[in-house]
């Protein structure tokens, strides 16, 4: 029972999950200033950042559904951190079973569609056009990344986490078969976590906050954490279906590894969002639905052949 | 259509630091048109500048605009000159030059930082504004000032350049010039950049001369005026430089054409700081103008500049008149929004490059 609740909240569950978002906040920003020649914020940033939250009040605009408003990033934040809890940290995972990861992969996009009615009930109008943005990005990029994550488990003939893993441990980390399926998944990464380059739903010139402009205080700081989580979840998910390294003899090493993957994949994130434009919705949409989903087809069936 | 709906953008909007209201109405990601208000910042300068003297006028012609203020001062000073009938030594000609040139940088980057960061590109708008900081270094080592110099007097300028600030000028601007070709190769080749800014709102030759629109924006849609070439001040007629000119008209002609602006102008520097003539830099002007009428033109950053004066032999000017170039461009604005995206507006507003201070004063 201890042993359980351990698991839940504080590794690899909530507390851990937590802590690494608001870790992989600060690296990011921090990496971010570094490549626009800024000094960035100290490392105890996002914490202060949510703890100012917190103390701020808590309004909506007149008309708007308060009860909805509130449970929707508890909604977001409890699905990502369930996801989080079926994910192997580093070859470690308590709950894992067969099929976790379709689980995971449909508790990842329930903050999508929760931030989407987040700027129906929120009235505003820049919130209600930053919400359907967000229904028309997840449209472009959700697809070609399942497709993508799909590869894995196809080639592992496993849809857990744990069987990838322990595939890759037989044959090489899946990154060496399927490039092609990495770059997509991580681009669906960029799209799902809604990043720049692909950023649309709360581009600041164009619908100021997106879906979350009406909102203050602890409820914004909830939809912060939901974002980092969710980008520490998709980065050790990403990880383990990608690059996963055979177990070490000694825990620390193969714990090593796992954090300098993060790391590394940390960089590939915030140098993107470094370099490249946003992108206009229309531009997204035939990305998506051109380029990016018949690469990923044609993924699957290389990774089918090399199967049979 | 059915869903269409209003949006605000400004006076306070991410998008637009400028104080300038609009109300853009959409119907899902299409923009169907829109209305604008303006006014925000008027502080009456013309009225002012009727109830001070020519002198005081100065320092107020430069609150005109915060990022041109020198090319203000320097109209405004030689359209009283021309009435004095006084000629200024040519070494304050070269030294005026030289800041207005140094303004067009600068300027020129702002606008390049702020067209990158509405396309999402905070790093190049990071780039852009710790290259202009150069430019505006040089300004503060010369005139003690970043942003309004007071560099101009009737007569003249109120500094001279010695052997070290030159030398400083000039490291200065070939570091500047490295800096500023990494930044135009960058943009110049982004993929994604040009994605966003090609073919949006084109505007033809014959709609920028319907509008009365000048200055780059006229230029990107080819119509080749450029003042400084047309109709120079001193020293302009003995300087060489190219008047760059794009055919297309979009948002990208408009970049590349502030882009190539911005190296024209730092050869520009470097031509004005070898020929740069010895001499006394300020002439003693008469208090008392005589009556008449002056107008001059001079081009500044974002276009052509028009001061008409006329005195009437009293301390204080009659009538001072000003026409900046935003204010023909922002009435531009509502013709160009028809048919472009949600996600194109801060292009189009951007790639005016809006100085409401000017249009407003």
């Amino acid at each position: 029972m201890i042993e359980e609740l351990f698991f839940l909240l504080v590794f690899p569950g909530m507390t851990f999950q937590v802590v690494c978002g608001l870790g992989f906040e600060w690296l990011d920003r921090k990496l971010l200033a570094m490549f626009q020649r800024r000094v960035g914020p100290p490392w105890y940033q996002p914490l202060a950042d949510m703890i100012k939250l917190f103390s701020k009040e808590d309004l909506l605009p007149k008309g708007a559904n308060e009860m909805v408003a509130a449970f929707l990033p508890l909604l977001s934040l409890s699905a990502v951190l369930t996801a989080g809890l079926y994910i192997p940290i580093a070859g470690f995972s308590p709950v894992s079973f067969e099929g976790d990861l379709i689980v995971i992969l449909f508790l990842m996009s329930v903050p999508t569609l929760a931030y989407y009615v987040a700027g129906i009930v929120s009235v505003g109008i820049y919130s209600i056009l930053g919400g359907g943005r967000s229904l028309l990005q997840f449209f472009s990029y959700e697809v070609p990344l399942l497709i993508a994550l799909s590869g894995p488990a196809i080639l592992a003939r496993s849809w857990s986490v744990s069987g990838v893993m322990s595939a890759q441990a037989g044959l090489g980390p899946f990154i060496l078969f399927q490039p092609l399926g990495f770059v997509l998944a991580m681009v669906g990464l960029i799209g799902k976590l809604k990043r720049d380059p692909l950023d649309i739903p709360k581009a600041k010139s164009e619908v100021v906050g997106g879906s979350l402009t009406e909102f203050t205080g602890a409820k914004l700081a909830f939809w912060h954490l939901v974002m980092n989580v969710q980008a520490i979840v998709g980065i050790f998910l990403l990880v383990n279906l990608f690059l996963a390294w055979p177990q070490m003899l000694h825990p620390l090493l193969t714990a090593g590894i796992f954090l300098a993957q993060c790391l590394i994949m940390i960089l590939i994130l915030s140098t993107t969002s470094s370099v490249f434009a946003r992108l206009r919705i229309d531009q997204l949409a035939g990305l998506g639905w051109r380029i990016l989903v018949p690469l990923a087809l044609l993924q699957v069936a290389v990774v089918i052949l090399m199967g049979v | 259509m059915q869903n269409r709906i209003s949006i605000p953008i400004g006076p306070q909007h991410p998008l637009l630091k400028e104080p300038l209201s609009m109300m853009i109405d959409i119907s899902g990601e299409k923009v169907l048109g829109g209305s604008m208000r303006l006014g925000y910042v008027h502080r009456g300068i013309e009225r002012l500048a009727e109830q001070r003297n020519y002198i005081q006028n100065v320092l107020l012609i430069e609150r005109v605009c915060g990022i041109c203020s020198h090319v203000h001062t320097t109209t405004y000073c030689y359209a009283v000159e021309a009435l004095l009938g006084i000629e200024i030594p040519p070494r304050a000609q070269y030294i005026r030059a030289l800041m207005c040139e140094l303004e067009r940088i600068h300027s020129h980057l702002l606008w390049l930082g702020i067209l990158a960061k509405h396309v999402g590109l905070e790093t190049i708008f990071m780039h852009a504004w710790h290259d202009r900081e150069s430019s505006l270094d040089i300004m503060e080592a010369i005139s003690g000032g970043r942003v309004s110099h007071a560099a101009n007097q009737i007569g003249g300028v109120s500094f001279n350049l010695d052997k070290a600030q030159a030398e400083m000028i000039r490291s200065t601007i070939s570091n500047l010039r490295t800096q500023v070709e990494g930044l135009l190769n960058v943009i110049e080749t982004e993929p994604a950049l040009h994605a966003r800014t090609q073919g949006v709102a084109p505007v033809s030759a014959e709609m920028i001369r319907q509008y009365c629109v000048v200055g780059p924006i006229a230029r990107a849609s080819g119509v080749d005026i450029d003042l400084r070439r047309d109709d120079p001040l001193p020293p302009y007629d003995q300087l060489e430089f190219k008047v760059i000119t794009h055919a297309d008209g979009d948002a990208w002609a408009r970049t590349l054409v502030r882009a190539q602006e911005t190296r024209e102008s730092l050869n520009l520097c470097d031509t004005i700081m070898r020929d740069m003539p010895d001499g006394e830099v300020l002439v003693r002007a008469p208090r008392k103008v005589p009556p008449g009428e002056a107008i001059i033109r001079s081009e500044a950053p974002r276009g052509e500049v028009f001061y008409y004066l006329r005195s009437d032999g009293s301390e204080n000017p009659a009538r001072v008149k000003i026409r900046t170039p935003t204010l023909s461009a922002l009435s531009m604005i509502p013709a160009q929004l028809a048919a472009i995206q949600v996600a194109d507006i801060p292009v189009v507003l951007a790639g005016i490059d809006l100085c409401v201070a000017c249009a407003d004063r």
